[in-house]
């Protein structure tokens, strides 16, 4: 079921009568509709799969319960690595398993080696990636004592397979989402709007924005060869709205539909584009992972605690661990790798906390060293998206090479881009709008507050423009990870 | 707290009912005034490539058939009522452009029991059942009237498109707003036929600028689902039927790989008959485009029919 189907927009205010008339009475019926709910959205992708993250959760559940009641330090690591082997494993198996085979029969092939590997012929679980983290960091937490074993299997299973976040995040930790989950819930007429504004601007940037920007960086990544190294820049350009509008729609939807019941999740994106440098970038930019990383492989490895090298090091291991973690291809890890080569810098001359505050806070226009710092990040930013967007190592670099061919002082070929003006047009406006909502949680939260007309006339606007201008529905990226 | 939610809930109520008035008052007026550059998802095109309009207007004329033809641009540009019509066959033609399973379920629960068929020759070519039917059905609801069969369908498709275009259609319809509307007989090199056929002559397939990659037909089980159901409809109203798969150029039937796979399952179904590779036809000599037979193609491919066919000699 997905967010921008008119099967979610029949199935999420049946839950929310349901929750907040008919099992309000009791928290237990409350969670235990969430649960049931939660399972429902899942199996409607595919209900083998749900058996995976019972299993999964009940794994996890029973690992916590284990560890808690253990009596010696080693019965209680015995504990905490079988939950570890056994969700990555699964991992392994759905994600990196053919991965890591074809990979070493390349290998072996290359030094004259013929082997036949076998691959599985396995669909890869929707959200598997999303649900082991948030079971790992459960009982990591536990592991460290920063948390106690849940008891309650209800709530367990409500914290990882909660329908808005289940499949593409946010990844949530259990300190958070929790004690939400086992507090009584009153219903906040001001959250409920609140997560409906966010549901809105969810939609517009996914539909409206990632669909149509899908549609042309799609032209010209399929077939490179045929366009300019202009019209390429554009293609990279195009997919950069793309995985923004995208993601952070599908995050903007799932925080917006937590909302309505009296749930908040993590915050995934904080205007990313708008970052003067990478390390910025990734503070702003799928948030609920790379702090996921850096609170469990980070600084478990040491932080930044050993000196430069230390730093580096552990970097290098993170960015290489979160490309991985986007998909079993080289072109995520090489992606990874550039990411970590363009922070660098910052980690060692210690310059990577210098713009933790959002750019021109107060201010409307940035000033020209903020715009100009604003400019070259994204400029980093798109050209490492290239491999991220590209089926192969091999066709990222046809696809720079092309680039950075003389056809790069030529004008692009917008010929093929059917709409291109109306599309541009958007793109200036939701740049605008991100731009003045930049010091909020999402850019429309307090958008024309003052006036209760011209808030509902640009609503309006936004849902005209839903309508009127929907790309070709295309998957939430993100769902393949 | 009770009380915050009935009047968070009144106000949404309020909001959406407002928002559906504005939509069908916006979506009116994009179709009335605003350039087709802008009406991105609104495409009501009445008189469209494949002639429609003139097909299902020409439907009260018809009713008891021999035989029915339905299916894609492959049915409405490959059986010629003429030559049927030779055989002592009254034949009606109700293909229209990538007519997919969902459109040909609307267009049977509309004219079935008005043309009563004695036979169906259900054209399937596989593409039609990986495409997703939107085009088809704008090209439906822009050249027929509107009713719950449009509803339906569009509730099948769920695309916004489709919805927009299908809003525009029930106001066009309901204001009467085509009543002064004639479709050309001729439009550049095609000719309607009495019938439903659509006819082009005298035109010949250059071939592909660019060798086609091989690929799979990557079908969609709704479409399938909506075949089974007008196969199921055939069969209650006791109308037997043929499965024919029409020649295509022999590059384009090439370039897919699972055409196999396509013709056992239609071997399921029913008598199937494809086609392809079974007449001596050249891409450069009896097609137009890559997809469809010129008239000296339609020809060959019409007799041969009629030849292969048991169900349509014995008549």
């Amino acid at each position: 079921m997905l967010f921008n189907s008119i099967n979610f927009f029949i199935f999420l205010p049946i839950v929310f009568l349901l929750y907040w008339f008919v099992t309000n009475k009791k928290l237990v019926f409350q969670n235990g509709l969430l649960l049931v709910s939660s399972f429902f959205f899942y199996a409607c992708w595919d209900w083998r799969f749900l058996f995976l993250l019972m299993f999964s959760i009940l794994l996890d559940y029973i690992t916590g319960i284990k560890m808690g009641e253990a009596k010696n330090k080693p019965e209680k690591k015995f504990w905490f690595w079988l939950s570890i082997i056994v969700n990555v494993g699964f991992l392994g198996v759905f994600k990196y398993y053919n991965f890591f085979a074809e990979s070493l029969a390349e290998s072996l092939s290359a030094i004259g080696l013929q082997t036949n590997f076998w691959t599985l012929k396995v669909i890869l679980p929707v959200g598997i990636s999303f649900y082991t983290f948030h079971g790992l960091s459960y009982v990591i937490d536990i592991y460290y004592d920063k948390i106690k074993p849940e008891k309650n299997f209800i709530d367990y299973a409500v914290f990882v397979s909660f329908f808005p976040l289940l499949v593409a995040g946010p990844i949530e930790r259990a300190t958070h989402l929790l004690p939400q989950i086992k507090k009584e819930r009153k219903f906040d007429y001001d959250q409920a709007v609140n997560g409906l504004r966010q549901i809105l601007w969810g939609l517009f940037k996914k539909v409206v924005i990632a669909d149509n920007c899908a549609h042309f960086a799609n032209i010209f990544f399929e077939n490179p060869a045929q366009y300019s190294g202009s019209s390429l820049v554009l293609g990279a350009l195009f997919f950069t709205f793309q995985i923004y509008g995208d993601f952070s729609g599908y995050s903007d939807i799932a925080l917006g539909t937590a909302r309505l019941f009296g749930i908040d999740l993590l915050r995934n994106f904080a205007f990313p584009y708008f970052s003067r440098d990478i390390a910025e970038f990734w503070r702003r930019w799928h948030i609920s992972l790379s702090s996921w990383f850096k609170d469990y492989l980070y600084i478990p490895l040491g932080g930044s605690k050993g000196g430069t090298w230390m730093r580096v090091r552990n970097t290098f291991i993170i960015f290489l661990v979160s490309g991985f973690w986007h998909g079993a291809n080289w072109t995520f890890i090489v992606w990874g790798l550039l990411n970590a080569l363009y922070i660098m810098p910052s980690i060692i001359f210690n310059t990577h906390r210098n713009n933790m505050e959002i750019v021109a806070k107060g201010r409307v226009f940035p000033s020209v060293k903020e715009f100009l710092s604003i400019l070259f990040t994204f400029g980093l930013t798109v050209f490492a998206w290239i491999f991220f967007r590209a089926e192969s190592i091999s066709a990222a670099l046809d696809y720079i090479k092309r680039i950075f061919s003389k056809t790069l002082f030529t004008l692009p070929n917008i010929k093929v881009l059917a709409d291109f003006e109306i599309i541009v047009c958007l793109l200036i406006f939701f740049i605008s709008i991100e731009w003045l909502g930049r010091e909020n949680r999402y850019a429309i939260e307090k958008i024309f507050s003052k006036s209760k007309w011209i808030r509902y006339s640009f609503y309006y606007i936004i849902i005209l423009a839903i309508i009127i201008l929907t790309g070709k529905s295309q998957e939430f990226i993100y769902f393949q990870f | 707290m009770k009380n915050r939610i009935i009047f968070f809930l009144g106000s949404l109520m309020k909001f959406i009912a407002f928002t559906a008035f504005v939509y069908v008052v916006f979506i009116i007026g994009f179709g009335l005034f605003m350039p087709k550059v802008l009406s991105k998802n609104l495409s009501y095109k009445r008189g469209s490539n494949g002639h429609l309009f003139s097909r299902v207007n020409e439907i009260n004329e018809y009713k008891n058939v021999d035989v029915l033809f339905l299916g894609s641009s492959h049915a409405y540009r490959g059986f010629d009522p003429r030559i049927f019509q030779k055989h002592g066959l009254k034949t009606f033609n109700l293909g229209s452009s990538a007519q997919t399973p969902i459109q040909t379920e609307l267009l049977l629960n509309r004219y079935l029991d008005k043309l009563k068929p004695k036979l169906v020759v259900y054209e399937v070519y596989p593409g039609t059942f990986a495409l997703d039917g939107v085009e088809s059905a704008l090209d439906i609801i822009s050249n027929d009237e509107n009713d719950s069969e449009t509803i339906k369908m569009a509730l099948e498709l769920n695309n916004i498109k489709v919805y927009n275009t299908m809003i525009y259609g029930f106001f066009r319809d309901i204001f009467h707003l085509n009543k002064n509307y004639k479709e050309k007989i001729v439009k550049k090199y095609d000719t309607y036929v009495k019938g439903g056929f659509v006819e082009r002559n005298s035109l010949y397939f250059k071939g592909f600028k660019s060798l086609k990659n091989k690929s799979d037909w990557e079908f969609k089980v709704e479409q399938f689902d909506a075949f089974k159901r007008n196969l199921d409809k055939l069969k209650a109203m006791n109308i037997s039927y043929v499965l024919v798969q029409a020649p295509i150029t022999s590059q384009l039937y090439k370039s897919h790989t699972n055409n196999e796979y396509f013709d056992n399952k239609m071997k399921t179904y029913g008598k199937y008959y494809n086609f392809n590779g079974k007449l001596n036809l050249v891409d450069s000599l009896h097609f137009y485009d890559e997809h469809h037979l010129n008239q000296k193609g339609v020809e060959l491919f019409d007799d041969f029919l009629l030849k292969e066919l048991p169900v349509l000699n014995k008549k």
